[in-house]
């Protein structure tokens, strides 16, 4: 009862706190995998992410499917073998900004790849200006085997265990 | 309790952020761009260059004379390239027939799930087929060029049922410029085919064309094996056709299942990126 009352009441809060919310809808994440054979990188044009600079409250979600390689074998291999994106088709970050000074900005809370949950601290800018929240410079480091993702033994050497990654994106206010 | 609250805040954030449930395409619905003889629903993806051997032996009940089989082989080598992501264009010839072939195929539709559901890929293929000849040959008065033709026109129709089972649906004519004095010109058959997944990177297949109209050799059953390491697959297969091309191997078929005419075969492919995205 007091759970619905309370419900109820951030349901009519997050009307009046719209105007505290930013959304993007076509922010870039890039990955790098620097293995002994090749390298790999993907890129993601279509990010969503919302902020709210009220709450602090920051949350990502892309679609496994929309990242884009340089050979088209590579995307299929990704998909199908690797992250399974017909049953994990969405990638998800809910976190909050715990800090931002002198430019840097630090973010933590849960990243959601593969169906696996784990808790990742990161730092960049983010900037408020006007109406606009720039997200940049964000870089940092994920490891396969906390997303139960699976590389093959025989591509041990053409795929890396750590992957970086690379966030960008622009929010415009709601 | 507070932080319930605010739980509940970043879960309003990322509800704002879920409504686009577009639709959701399904993809590789076969591990490689033949079920077995026949042509399956994978298209290449633009810019990828495709090169197959396929070769195929003689039945294994040849004999240990023949080392049941193994003696005798014909091959067939074939390119294909992905001009788009939906279309891509073939050229091939087979060894023992000394018959070039030109195809092309077209992605129609593919299957999709979320907001648009749609139950099949559909998939066109056609291709030529040119019977080599001597110089020698074209001195004859019977001789014409366009005797040397065949055609063969699909349509495939294949359904991702789940992760491991997919069925293709094969209607297929094909036209034979010239053949003997009792034969059809025009031969339609319907080509069945299924891919059953055992782990991530092997798969069994079967396929099984139906002759409609005019038949007067035997059925083609084939069974592959399809192994899938990085940018090769591997296929092995068995059927009671040595033939690697439509009008071959559906419409002659001489070999027999139940008289252990049975060819084995592999199938190895190998993709290059010839174009890259971005």
């Amino acid at each position: 009862m007091v759970r619905q009352i309370i419900s109820i009441f951030l349901f009519l809060i997050c009307f009046s706190a719209n105007a505290q919310q930013y959304l993007g809808e076509d922010g870039t994440i890039t990955f790098f995998s620097k293995a002994p054979v090749e390298d790999i990188s993907a890129i993601n044009n279509k990010v969503s992410a919302v902020y709210d600079a009220k709450t602090k409250a920051l949350v990502f979600q892309l679609n496994i499917s929309d990242f884009i390689f340089p050979k088209s074998l590579m995307r299929t291999h990704f998909n199908e073998n690797y992250l399974e994106s017909d049953i994990y088709p969405k990638s998800t970050f809910v976190g909050k900004v715990t800090e931002n000074k002198n430019g840097i900005a630090h973010v933590e809370g849960k990243l959601s790849i593969h169906g696996e949950t784990n808790f990742i601290n990161v730092a960049g800018n983010l900037l408020v200006h006007e109406n606009t929240v720039y997200i940049s410079a964000v870089k940092f480091i994920i490891n396969l085997e906390d997303y139960k993702i699976k590389i093959p033994r025989i591509v041990m050497y053409n795929i890396a265990e750590e992957i970086e990654v690379k966030v960008n994106i622009k929010l415009k206010k709601q | 309790m507070l932080s319930s609250v605010f739980t509940n805040a970043q879960d309003d954030l990322l509800s704002m952020l879920g409504s686009d449930d577009k639709s959701m395409y399904i993809s590789s619905t076969f591990k490689g761009k033949k079920v077995v003889n026949g042509q399956s629903v994978e298209v290449l993806s633009k810019g990828v260059l495709q090169f197959q051997i396929q070769h195929r032996f003689g039945t294994l009940n040849s004999g240990f004379y023949n080392l049941f089989g193994l003696d005798n082989s014909q091959i067939r080598l074939g390119f294909d390239y992905g001009i788009k992501d939906w279309m891509s264009i073939g050229i091939g010839r087979s060894s023992e027939l000394k018959t070039i072939d030109a195809s092309a195929k077209i992605r129609l539709k593919r299957q999709s799930k979320g907001s648009a559901i749609f139950p099949f890929t559909i998939v066109t293929n056609s291709a030529i087929f040119i019977k080599q000849y001597r110089w020698s040959e074209t001195k004859e008065e019977t001789f014409e060029f366009s005797n040397q033709l065949s055609f063969a026109h699909q349509l495939l129709v294949a359904r991702k049922i789940n992760r491991e089972l997919s069925v293709q649906i094969s209607p297929t004519f094909v036209h034979y410029n010239l053949v003997n004095y009792a034969e059809k010109n025009d031969r339609i058959s319907l080509g069945f085919g299924a891919r059953q997944k055992l782990i991530k990177r092997i798969s069994v297949n079967a396929e099984y064309f139906m002759q409609i109209n005019g038949k007067i050799n035997n059925d083609v059953l084939s069974f592959g094996f399809d192994i899938e390491t990085g940018g090769h697959v591997f296929q092995l297969h068995l059927s009671n056709s040595p033939a690697m091309i439509e009008p071959a191997f559906i419409h002659q078929t001489i070999g027999n299942w139940r008289d252990a005419d049975i060819y084995f075969g592999f199938n190895i492919s190998r993709v290059f990126t010839i174009k890259e995205n971005k």
